[in-house]
């Protein structure tokens, strides 16, 4: 739930749901104060009609013995023009009362309505109802006010009422599904708009995967573009373009670092030959020392070549990544296990830390490298006799790698540097392309890499690579094992005695 | 045993042939593919040394042409990339070898006769070596200089075995991280030289006669000189 919260589906759907609730409201209210007002006209005009009605039959009719009888059937028959609005018990909701007053004829009130007149008397008597305009007046015992409408004749008052029961009834039902529908409305709203939204934003999500892995992986693959010209059509589009310009970038920088590679190293590798074999043919010892310090000097030209050359790689994105299913903490092992007598050497006491089965999916060839260039920076820039923590942990998303020490830390003026080409502290011996190396393979996996100078003096390296996408199935880890088999097998078999003729 | 070398460069091809022929190989040569495949066709070759990067054809495509005429000799690649493309790693699993420019010459012969082994025959393993008065126990993982038993950690063992196993044979820093550790990388400190003389103190301290030497240039060698 909370990871659907977070989705921008969720988002447009609340909002758009929203939207509909809040206009389906406003437009029924306006519909149910337009249907309360209409109704509440109708009664009075009718209110009104019938007390005009009532009070010419009260004025022309004699005031004989028939007089009271006479005026409760007009008033009866009045009330039985109303529609009968009845409940589900069928009780008439509608509720009419006639009072005539004459306080000259020293005769009670007429009453024509229900029950006993004393609480009607009470409330008109409060209420003093001016004499043709309806007013709603509050009865005792009664719910719903009564329209009351009073009539002056002369001495006499005639007062017609009608009980508001039925209005507020059908008004009452009428809200009643209004709340009902508009509850519907805006769920429907939200389900639809939740729906499309999400299909819509599917094929943003497809876009990001696909280029995500095109962005680590295959610079060929290319996002599927529907014929459709809508805005994610386009973005897909926008996208392929983009892949193309930088496919073609990738493609000259490879030729030029392979041209590169080729037009230097071939001299090289001939020279060195060359050196070679006069070297092992040579017997004179100082003759040959000179020859074998040509050689180191050629070698450390190559390995400065080879650094250049993948560095200008990998920094452009032009590594080609050969991912597979790997447990870093055996690369750490490993690497760890070449350095330990030349860290023992320099009296650094190395403290290894690593949790088992942290997995990744990485060039387990470039992971090689990147914790060799760790180790070997520590082993370049500290002084005799320090201490080097190396830890291994898996979190939550990631797999991380900290390699701490106590040594002079990083000089202030590289540290905000330190992943730059070329850049080195003044006395360092290596040529400042270590960490660069290490920071772009790094990103290269998608991962990150900070460094920092600790508090009580000391270096801390953190790197961070993503344990997404593990999906990569196991075997395709094989093809390393089996190398290492046809290895095992050559160094078996190298031992035999044997010289070709 | 006779080889076909296919590279461009004279100098290369020069070298590489003076060595061959000195390590004891009849020795083809070709300037190019073209010439390559032709020479290739009498199909008298045990093994292929073949650079990538040729003036007419892709190293690869000439190495398919050679399959397709269905030659099984095995390949020593040559390539001045140094990031190795998945296809040479390929052909790497299917049996054949690259090696990357500049490479030492040692190590190459070295990767030549453990292709041509590999594909001659299959060799039985021995569980004992034995160079001058060392004595390396494969089974029981111990190692005796004349009488006295050496105490040595695993890593050294397995160094130590490489050295015998190639005893009068210079073997270079890249080819021992290969081989005792499994990974071509290729660092700049001195790592793999602490190794040998941690070694080398314990094989050849009390010992009259070192057996372990520094070629210097190229690496090192076990022998009894």
């Amino acid at each position: 739930m909370s990871k659907l919260r977070t989705t921008a589906a969720w988002r447009i759907s609340i909002l758009t749901a929203l939207a509909y609730a809040v206009g389906t409201a406003i437009t029924f209210s306006i519909v149910y104060f337009s249907v309360a007002n209409s109704i509440q006209e109708r009664s009075d005009a009718w209110l009104s009609g019938e007390a005009a009605v009532l009070a010419r039959v009260s004025t022309e009719t004699p005031r004989d013995r028939l007089y009271s009888r006479a005026v409760r059937e007009v008033a009866e028959l009045a009330a039985s023009e109303l529609p009968k609005e009845r409940n589900a018990a069928g009780q008439n909701l509608n509720a009419v009362f006639f009072l005539e007053q004459d306080p000259t004829d020293g005769q009670g009130p007429l009453w024509v309505g229900p029950s006993s007149n004393n609480v009607f008397l009470k409330a008109i008597g409060q209420a003093h109802p001016v004499s043709g305009a309806p007013q709603s007046i509050k009865v005792e015992g009664w719910r719903t006010s009564f329209r009351v409408v009073a009539q002056h004749e002369g001495e006499r008052t005639i007062y017609l009422g009608l009980s508001g029961r039925g209005a507020a009834h059908t008004l009452q039902t009428l809200a009643l599904r209004f709340l009902v529908a508009w509850g519907v409305t805006a769920l429907l709203g939200f389900f639809i708009s939740y729906k499309s939204a999400e299909r819509t934003l599917q094929r943003v999500e497809q876009i990001t995967e696909t280029v995500a892995r095109i962005g680590s992986e295959e610079l060929g693959e290319r996002l599927p573009e529907p014929n459709n010209l809508d805005e994610i059509s386009r973005l897909a589009k926008t996208f392929n373009h983009m892949l193309d310009r930088i496919q073609t970038s990738v493609k000259q920088l490879r030729s030029v670092t392979d041209s590169v590679a080729h037009e230097l190293k071939t001299p090289v590798t001939s020279i060195r030959g060359t050196l070679e074999s006069a070297l092992l043919e040579e017997p004179d010892d100082a003759w040959r020392n000179s020859v074998g310090e040509a050689i180191e000097g050629l070698d450390k030209l190559t390995h400065l070549l080879n650094t250049v050359l993948d560095l200008a790689e990998a920094e452009a994105g032009a590594l080609s990544l050969d991912r597979r299913v790997v447990d870093l903490s055996d690369v750490v092992k490993q690497v760890v296990e070449i350095y330990q007598p030349a860290m023992a050497e320099r009296q650094h006491e190395l403290v290894i830390d690593l949790a088992d089965h942290v997995v990744v999916v990485a060039d387990v060839l470039l992971l090689n490298r990147v914790v060799n260039n760790l180790l070997e920076n520590e082993l370049a820039h500290l002084p005799a006799g320090c201490r080097i923590h190396i830890r291994l942990r898996s979190q939550q998303d990631s797999a991380e790698l900290v390699v701490e020490d106590n040594g002079p830390g990083f000089p202030p003026d590289i540290i905000a540097r330190a992943f730059e080409r070329f850049v080195k502290g003044k006395y360092s011996p290596g040529h400042g392309l270590g960490l660069a190396f290490v920071d772009a393979v790094v990103q290269a996996h998608g991962g990150t890499i900070r460094i920092s100078d600790l508090p009580n003096g000391g270096a801390m390296i953190i790197l961070s690579l993503p344990v997404h996408g593990l999906e990569v199935p196991h075997e395709a880890s094989e093809p390393i094992k089996s190398l290492k088999q046809v290895r095992n097998f050559a160094q078996t078999v190298s031992a035999l005695p044997e010289e070709p003729r | 045993m006779r080889l076909l070398i296919v590279e461009d460069d004279i100098a290369i091809q020069d070298f590489l042939q003076r060595a061959l022929v000195e390590a004891g190989y009849q020795v083809d040569v070709a300037s190019n593919a073209k010439t390559g495949e032709l020479k290739a066709l009498g199909g008298i070759h045990d093994a292929f040394i073949i650079d990538l990067g040729l003036p007419d054809m892709d190293g690869l495509d000439l190495i398919a042409c050679l399959r397709a005429q269905a030659s099984s000799a095995p390949v020593l690649i040559l390539s001045a990339r140094r990031s190795v493309d998945e296809r040479v790693k390929g052909l790497e699993q299917g049996g054949d070898d690259y090696l990357t420019k500049p490479f030492a010459l040692i190590e190459l012969l070295a990767r030549l006769r453990n292709l041509l082994r590999r594909s001659s025959s299959s060799q039985n393993e021995s569980i004992r070596l034995q160079a001058a008065d060392l004595q390396l126990d494969l089974v029981r993982h111990e190692a005796r200089r004349g009488d006295h038993l050496l105490q040595l950690t695993k890593q050294e063992f397995a160094l130590l075995e490489y050295l015998c196993r190639n005893a009068g044979r210079v073997v270079t820093r890249t080819m021992i991280l290969d081989h005792v550790w499994h990974m071509r990388i290729d660092p700049a400190t001195n790592v793999v030289d602490v190794h040998i003389y941690r070694l080398r103190s314990k094989v050849d301290q009390d010992a009259a006669k070192p057996l372990i030497h520094t070629i210097r240039g190229v690496g090192y060698v076990l022998k009894h000189v």
